[in-house]
C-alpha cells in the first residue's frame, strides 16, 4: 500500500485543495468530522461492501479512533485563506498542525516567497511533512499544488521543492500547477515569479500538470451556464479533475500501476514534463440526463480544444505521449472502439520516435458531483494527460511577457530588495529559452 | 437476431435496418415480387422509398411521402432480450484474450498498451455485483425470458435503456418488474407504445426516483396514466415530446421533485396553471419550449400566489421572453430562490449587465440568478440604481416623496411592483438624484449673463452668453473690445438674484467665472 501526500501552497492551492479533499470525502463517505456514515462502516464491517473503499488509504490516515485523515499538508505565507479553512465546514477534518501559515505574505513576490518570508517557515513545514510521512507505511511520493503566478505560490514553492529533494531523493514529486492566463492576469508580475519558479522547480519535479483559469473560466461560462464564474466554481471542475486523476490511487483497481506508471510513460525527457489536462463531459446541472453519452463520444471530446483545461492548441503541435484515464460505467471493448475512430484523424498527430502513443486506464468507480453544484451527474468520465509540444506556445507567451517588463527592469527592484541578484533572472529567462529550444528538437 | 423466422406479433415492433431505426407497419407478400416482406416506417422521414403504397395498392400508411420502405425479414434486426445485451456489453465472450494484461490495439501506427483491462472485465463478469449500468444502443428490445434478468442481475439500481428498440412501455415493465431495486431509468430515444389498459403491478418501480422520458413520443395523458404506479418518483424528464399539458395531476406526481418539459413547443402558458399545484415540485425546467409570458392571476400586484407554492429553481433559458411584466410576475412566486432566463429577447443584447442587476432588483427574494450567487452587497447596488433609474418615470406617473401626496398611477405600479417597497426600503429618491446629468456639450456650459457697466451716465445692459471655463483675464478681453476701454482699467464683479444686494468681485484675473460660482442668469457689473 503506497501512501501518497498532498501538499497545498499559497492561496490557489489551498483553495484547490479545498475543493478536491470535500469531493474526495463525498467519493468515501467521509463526513465533514472525519468519520464514515454508519451505513457504510457496518457494511465494510460486515464484508459486504465493496473492497474499494478499503485502498484510500493511499490518502487518508485511518486513527484509532476510526477516524480518516486526509494525508494532506495545507500553507500559505498568510493567514486568511487557511483560516477560512479552519472555520470552514471541513475544520474538523483536519488536525491543527496540518494548517501551517505565516503572518506576513509574499505580496506577490517570488523573492520573499523563497528568500525572505518564506525562508522564516521552510523548517517548520517541513517537520510537519517529517510528522506526515512518519505516519505512512511506504510514502509513493508528493502531489504538490500550486500557482505559478503567486509569490507564495511560486518562490516559496520553489524552496520547498529544493529541500524535498534532498530529503526525500527517491520519491516522485509532481505537480499540479495553475499557469498564468494569456489574457486574464491576476498580477503584473506574473510573468516574472513564472519564469523564476519554473527555472528553479524544473529539476525538482517529476512531472507538472497544468491547468490554466481562462480556459476554466471558458468552460464555467459556456458549458456550465454559470454568468460570472468564480473560484468557487472553477475549484470544483479542477477537483473533478484531480478525483480522476487519483481515482486509480484511491479506489481498489490496478493499483500498484497507477499515477506514477502514468508518470513515467508521459515524460520522455527530464525537462519536458508538463503534460495538458482535458476532462470530458462537462454537461451543466440543468441538462442533466440530457445526453448519452458513450465512451467513443467522451474520448473525442478530449481531442476538442474547448474540453482543454489549459488555452493552447494542440493542432499546433505534436503528441508526445496520452493518458487516457476513464472512470466509471467504461467496459474494455468501449475503449477498444473509441481508440479505432480516433485512429482515422489527421488532428491526432504523434512524434516519429515515441512508439507507445497512448496509455489508457480504467477505473470503475464513478464520477461523483458535489450536490447542489454546477455539474450533472455521469456515468462515466475521462480524464486525459497529453504531453504536447503545441505547450511551448504556453511558454513562448510567458517569455516574451517577461521579456517586455524585463528589458525595461520594470518591478525589478522589489525583488532585488529581498535579497535577489539581476543575474537570476537573466539565469532563469536563459533556461526557458532553453526549454523552448527543448521542446522544439523533439518536436 | 436477423432470420427468416419472424417473432409473432411483429407489427409495431421497434426494428434497427443497417443503423437505422424504423418500426414495422406491416408484414406480408408484396405482388408481383415473391416471398415475405416486411413493410417498416423510418424514423427518419426521408429515409424510405414511399409511403407505404406500392403500385397503386395501400400496404401500410406513413406520415410521410418517403418514410416508408419495403424490407426483406433476413436484413432486419429485432434486437436482443435485456440479459443477452447485459453479458454482451459486460462478460467479454469470444474476444477475451489470452495474454490478459496488454490488449493488442493499435492507433495509427502506434501501439496502444492498456492496464487494468483484465482485471475489470473480471469484475464486470461477476453481473450479479452491477448496479450502474448503461445499456444504451445495445438493440434491447425486450425483457427475456420470465425471471432471467432478476437472476442475472438483482441490484441494478441505475440502467441507462438509451436509444434501443423497446416498443411497448408493458416490456418496460417487464423489465422493471425483475428489478427490485431500481432508482433511476432512462428510456431517451425508445420510441414507445403506451397501450391504454396497461397495468403496473403493484411492487414495481417501488423504489423508482428517477425517470428519463426523453423522446420517447409520450403525451401528457399517458404520463398520468403510467404515473401511478411512480408512487415515489422524485425527477422526472420529458424532453422533446410535443407535449402538451392536457390535465391537472390529481393522485399522482405528487412526489415529484424536479420536472423537465424542455422543448415541447406545444406547451403553453396556460397549460402550466394545471401543473401549479404539484405540492413538492421544487424544480421546472422549461427551456425552450417558446414561452412568452407567464401570469399568476390569483395575485394582486405585491402578493404572493398560491400557485408552484414549493417551487425555488425556474429555468426558462432558450425561450420567447421580452417583457419584463415576466419577471415582475415571478416576484409572485412563494419560494422561488434561482432563475436562470439566459438567451432570451430580454436578456440579450448589450445590456446584459444592467438586466441582470433589474432583474435582481425586480424579484426580492431571488439568490442566485443564471447559476452565479447574488451577494448581499449586489442585491443593496441593483436595488438603489433601480429606484434612480425609474425616479423621473415615477415622479412624472404621480409619484411624490412626500408620502401623501404620492399617487403613482396603477400602470406604473403594475410595470414596477416593487417600487414602493424600494422607496420604504430606501427612502424615496430626492430630486437631486434623478437630475440627468447633462452632457458636456459647449452650449450646456454657457452662461447668460446680463452685462452693466454702471460707471457712466448711461446705464448700458448687454445680454451675453459666455462658458463658464472662461477666465476673467479673457472676459475683461472681451468687454475690452466691445467696449473700446484698455483692459487694464476694467473692474470685474457681479450680482446674482439669489443674493440679493451683494456684489462679489471676480479680483483674480486667472480663475474661471466658474471659481466664482457665477451662475445662468446672474449680472456682471464692469467698471473702469
Amino acid at each position: 500500500m503506497l501512501q501518497c501526500l498532498s501538499i497545498h501552497i499559497g492561496q490557489a492551492g489551498v483553495q484547490i485543495g479545498d475543493a478536491s479533499w470535500e469531493l474526495y470525502c463525498l467519493e468515501h463517505g467521509i463526513q465533514p468530522d472525519g468519520f464514515i456514515l454508519d451505513r457504510q462502516q457496518e457494511q465494510l464491517e460486515n464484508g459486504e461492501m465493496e473492497p474499494r473503499n478499503a485502498s484510500f488509504d493511499t490518502f487518508f490516515h485511518e486513527t484509532r479512533t476510526g477516524k480518516y485523515v486526509p494525508r494532506a499538508l495545507f500553507m500559505d505565507l498568510e493567514p486568511t485563506v487557511i483560516d477560512r479553512i479552519r472555520v470552514g465546514k471541513y475544520h474538523s477534518l483536519f488536525h491543527p498542525e496540518q494548517l501551517v501559515n505565516g503572518k506576513e505574505d509574499a505580496s506577490n513576490n517570488y523573492a520573499r516567497g523563497h528568500y525572505s518570508v518564506g525562508s522564516e517557515i521552510i523548517e517548520l513545514v517541513l517537520e510537519r511533512i517529517q510528522k506526515l510521512a512518519e505516519q505512512c507505511n511506504e510514502l509513493q511520493g508528493f502531489l504538490v499544488f500550486r500557482s505559478f503566478g503567486g509569490g507564495t505560490g511560486s518562490g516559496f514553492t520553489s524552496l520547498l521543492m529544493e529541500q524535498l529533494s534532498a530529503e526525500y531523493c527517491r520519491k516522485t514529486k509532481l505537480e499540479f500547477s495553475v499557469y498564468p492566463s494569456p489574457r486574464i492576469s491576476t498580477a503584473v508580475v506574473e510573468p516574472y515569479n513564472a519564469v523564476l519558479t519554473t527555472h528553479s522547480t524544473i529539476e525538482h519535479s517529476d512531472c507538472t500538470f497544468m491547468v490554466d483559469n481562462e480556459a476554466l473560466y471558458n468552460i464555467c461560462h459556456r458549458k456550465l451556464g454559470i454568468e460570472c464564474p468564480t473560484y468557487a466554481s472553477i475549484n470544483r471542475l479542477t477537483a473533478q479533475v484531480l478525483s480522476c486523476l487519483t481515482a486509480s490511487l484511491r479506489f481498489e483497481g490496478p493499483l500498484n500501476v497507477g499515477l506514477i506508471e502514468f508518470q513515467t510513460n508521459l515524460v520522455p525527457y527530464p525537462r519536458v514534463h508538463f503534460p495538458i489536462t482535458t476532462l470530458a463531459p462537462i454537461i451543466s446541472a440543468d441538462k442533466a440526463y440530457h445526453e448519452h453519452l458513450s465512451v467513443p463520444d467522451i474520448t473525442a471530446a478530449c481531442f476538442e480544444f474547448s474540453n482543454q483545461l489549459v488555452r493552447c492548441d494542440p493542432r499546433l503541435g505534436k503528441y508526445m505521449a496520452c493518458c487516457l484515464l476513464y472512470r466509471g460505467d467504461v467496459v474494455p471493448k468501449d475503449v477498444n472502439v473509441a481508440i479505432a475512430s480516433m485512429k482515422s484523424r489527421t488532428s491526432v498527430q504523434f512524434v516519429d520516435w515515441c512508439p507507445t502513443g497512448f496509455k489508457v486506464g480504467i477505473n470503475h468507480q464513478p464520477p461523483m458531483v458535489m450536490p447542489g453544484g454546477d455539474l450533472a451527474p455521469v456515468q462515466r468520465a475521462v480524464c486525459m494527460l497529453s504531453n504536447t509540444t503545441a505547450i511551448v506556445e504556453a511558454w513562448a507567451r510567458l517569455d516574451h511577457k517577461f521579456d517586455l517588463m524585463f528589458a525595461k527592469k520594470a518591478f525589478l527592484h522589489w525583488y532585488i530588495t529581498e535579497g535577489m541578484e539581476q543575474g537570476e533572472f537573466t539565469e532563469a529567462r536563459e533556461d526557458l529559452a532553453a526549454l523552448e529550444k527543448d521542446y522544439e528538437e523533439v518536436g | 437476431m436477423m432470420s427468416d423466422i419472424l417473432p409473432l406479433a411483429v407489427i409495431g415492433r421497434r426494428v434497427e435496418v443497417s443503423g437505422e431505426c424504423a418500426t414495422v407497419r406491416f408484414c406480408g407478400g408484396v405482388p408481383p415480387v415473391a416471398g415475405l416482406w416486411l413493410g417498416v416506417e423510418w424514423d427518419n422521414p426521408e429515409r424510405g422509398k414511399h409511403d407505404g403504397s406500392h403500385e397503386g395498392t395501400v400496404y401500410f400508411k406513413c406520415r410521410h411521402p418517403t418514410g416508408g420502405s419495403f424490407v426483406r425479414p433476413n436484413k432486419v434486426n429485432f434486437g436482443v432480450d435485456f440479459v443477452t445485451a447485459l453479458k454482451k456489453r459486460y462478460a467479454l465472450e469470444e474476444e477475451a484474450d489470452e495474454d490478459g494484461k496488454a490488449c493488442s490495439l493499435k492507433v495509427g501506427c502506434k501501439q496502444v498498451q492498456t492496464v487494468g483491462f483484465e482485471h475489470i472485465t473480471k469484475k464486470q463478469s461477476q453481473l450479479r455485483a452491477l448496479k450502474d449500468i448503461s445499456l444504451s444502443k445495445c438493440a434491447v428490445s425486450c425483457a427475456g425470458e420470465k425471471g432471467g434478468i432478476a437472476e442475472a442481475c438483482p441490484n441494478i439500481r441505475v440502467v441507462d435503456l438509451s436509444k434501443n428498440l423497446l416498443s411497448s412501455w408493458d416490456e418496460v415493465i417487464l423489465i422493471a418488474d425483475e428489478l427490485r431495486d431500481l432508482e433511476t431509468l432512462s428510456l431517451s430515444e425508445n420510441k414507445l407504445q403506451f397501450p391504454l389498459d396497461s397495468l403496473t403491478p403493484p411492487g414495481t418501480f417501488s423504489t423508482l426516483k428517477i425517470l428519463v422520458l426523453d423522446k420517447t413520443g409520450i403525451t401528457w395523458a399517458e404520463v398520468l396514466h403510467c404515473a401511478s404506479g411512480w408512487p415515489v418518483l422524485e425527477e422526472l424528464y420529458l424532453r422533446s415530446n410535443s407535449i402538451s399539458i392536457s390535465e391537472r395531476p390529481t393522485d399522482v406526481l405528487q412526489m415529484v421533485r424536479l420536472l423537465d418539459l424542455s422543448s415541447n413547443p406545444s406547451i403553453a402558458e396556460n397549460q402550466l396553471y394545471l401543473i401549479a399545484y404539484l405540492p413538492r415540485l421544487e424544480q421546472l425546467i422549461l427551456s425552450d419550449v417558446g414561452l412568452s409570458s407567464m401570469h399568476f392571476p390569483d395575485a394582486k400586484t405585491g402578493c404572493k400566489t398560491s400557485m408552484f407554492p414549493s417551487l425555488q429553481y425556474l429555468i426558462v433559458n432558450d425561450n420567447r421572453i421580452s417583457d419584463w411584466s415576466f419577471i415582475n410576475e415571478l416576484d409572485k412566486l412563494q419560494s422561488l430562490q434561482a432563475l436562470s432566463c439566459s438567451r432570451n429577447p430580454l436578456t440579450e443584447g448589450d445590456k446584459a449587465e444592467t438586466t441582470r442587476q433589474i432583474i435582481i432588483a425586480k424579484i426580492s427574494q431571488l439568490k442566485t440568478l443564471n447559476r452565479c450567487q447574488i451577494l448581499p452587497e449586489e442585491r443593496y447596488g441593483a436595488e438603489l440604481d433601480y429606484r434612480k433609474t425609474f425616479g423621473n418615470e415615477w415622479k412624472a406617473a404621480g409619484g411624490h416623496q412626500d408620502p401623501d401626496k404620492n399617487r403613482p398611477s396603477a400602470e406604473f405600479l403594475a410595470a414596477h411592483p416593487r417600487y414602493q417597497l424600494l422607496c420604504r426600503k430606501y427612502g424615496a429618491p430626492e430630486d437631486e438624484e434623478l437630475e440627468v446629468p447633462q452632457p458636456f456639450m459647449l452650449k450646456n456650459q454657457l452662461l447668460t449673463l446680463k452685462i452693466k457697466y454702471s460707471n457712466q451716465l448711461e446705464q448700458k445692459e448687454l445680454e451675453k452668453q459666455l462658458p463658464d471655463s472662461m477666465t476673467v483675464q479673457k472676459v475683461k478681453g472681451l468687454l475690452s473690445r466691445l467696449l473700446k476701454v484698455p483692459v487694464s482699467e476694467l473692474l470685474l464683479s457681479y450680482e446674482s438674484p439669489k443674493m440679493p444686494g451683494r456684489e462679489i468681485e471676480l479680483e483674480n484675473d486667472l480663475q474661471s467665472l466658474q471659481f466664482y460660482s457665477v451662475e445662468n442668469g446672474d449680472c456682471l457689473l464692469v467698471r473702469w
